[in-house]
């Protein structure tokens, strides 16, 4: 099985790969190109699992080099799953490069990393509210602290693709109950 | 009042209503759509790039991407 690991430039994904792959890691150039790209291997319940640090990427539409080989990955790896790493004070764009993601049906998880410096800035996000929308595995995880990354990796396997006609109704159902909540309360 | 984005003053916040359709999708990515609320914190000199803070993240845009986008100010 492969992992790639996918969000913006900053976001901790590198902190992520470390933390999963400890040292046995090999860095390479892509080829043709000087962008370099990680990738490591590590053992999930026994089963070798090759991950790899993609180069960080705002969208699938690249705007550079280390964008384009970002995307290239992704394409390369029809079967891969996708640890989507967001950076969780700044979750509005990093949810979109996720959507992009999802829409083309790959199998992803949710990092919503840095949890502590969302919290600094009065940002607290329910990630079992997020999960039950988007209808994958989302985690909340502080990468440096080691926070949240066995659970992380606990939920790999829970990942599926989803489609995006689901997520938008299970949104509306989600307003839903929470303007009904919101009555409930009032009455 | 419409506004180049590249045009507002420090502090001024916005609804963004229009942005040149070949730059939409470039900025899309880092969280400005027609619609989204944003303040301009600062503007570099000679020719220097914009920076907006959207949803609570910051953002910097070159001043050629923000004179294609159109913001209705508010204050």
């Amino acid at each position: 099985m492969k992992i790639l690991l996918m969000g913006h430039p900053n976001v901790g994904k590198s902190v992520f790969f470390n933390r999963l792959t400890g040292a046995n890691v090999t860095e390479s150039n892509y080829p043709g190109t000087t962008v370099d790209y990680t990738k490591g291997w590590m053992k999930i319940e026994g089963e070798d699992v090759e991950i790899v640090d993609v180069p960080g990427t705002f969208s699938l539409n690249p705007k550079d080099r280390a964008e384009e080989v970002a995307v290239a990955m992704l394409h390369e790896n029809k079967d891969a799953k996708v640890i989507s790493v967001i950076d969780a004070s700044k979750i509005e764009r990093g949810l979109y490069l996720a959507m992009e993601i999802i829409e083309e049906g790959y199998p992803l998880v949710i990092a919503l990393n840095m949890r502590d410096v969302a919290e600094d800035k009065n940002i607290v996000i329910d990630a079992g509210r997020l999960e039950r929308i988007l209808g994958i595995p989302v985690v909340s995880t502080v990468a440096i602290a080691g926070e949240g990354i066995k659970e992380l990796i606990y939920r790999i396997k829970d990942a599926k693709p989803v489609n995006v006609a689901d997520i938008i109704a299970n949104a509306a159902n989600a307003s839903n109950t929470e303007s009904a909540a919101d009555a409930g309360g009032a009455a | 009042m419409k506004k180049k984005l590249s045009d507002m003053d420090y502090n001024e916040k916005g609804a963004v209503t229009e942005i040149e359709s070949d730059l939409r999708k470039r900025v899309a990515g880092m969280g400005i759509r027609v619609g989204k609320t944003l303040r301009m914190v600062t503007k570099q000199p000679i020719k220097g790039p914009v920076d907006v803070v959207v949803e609570g993240a910051e953002t910097s845009l070159g001043l050629d991407m923000a004179e294609k986008i159109v913001v209705e100010v508010t204050k």
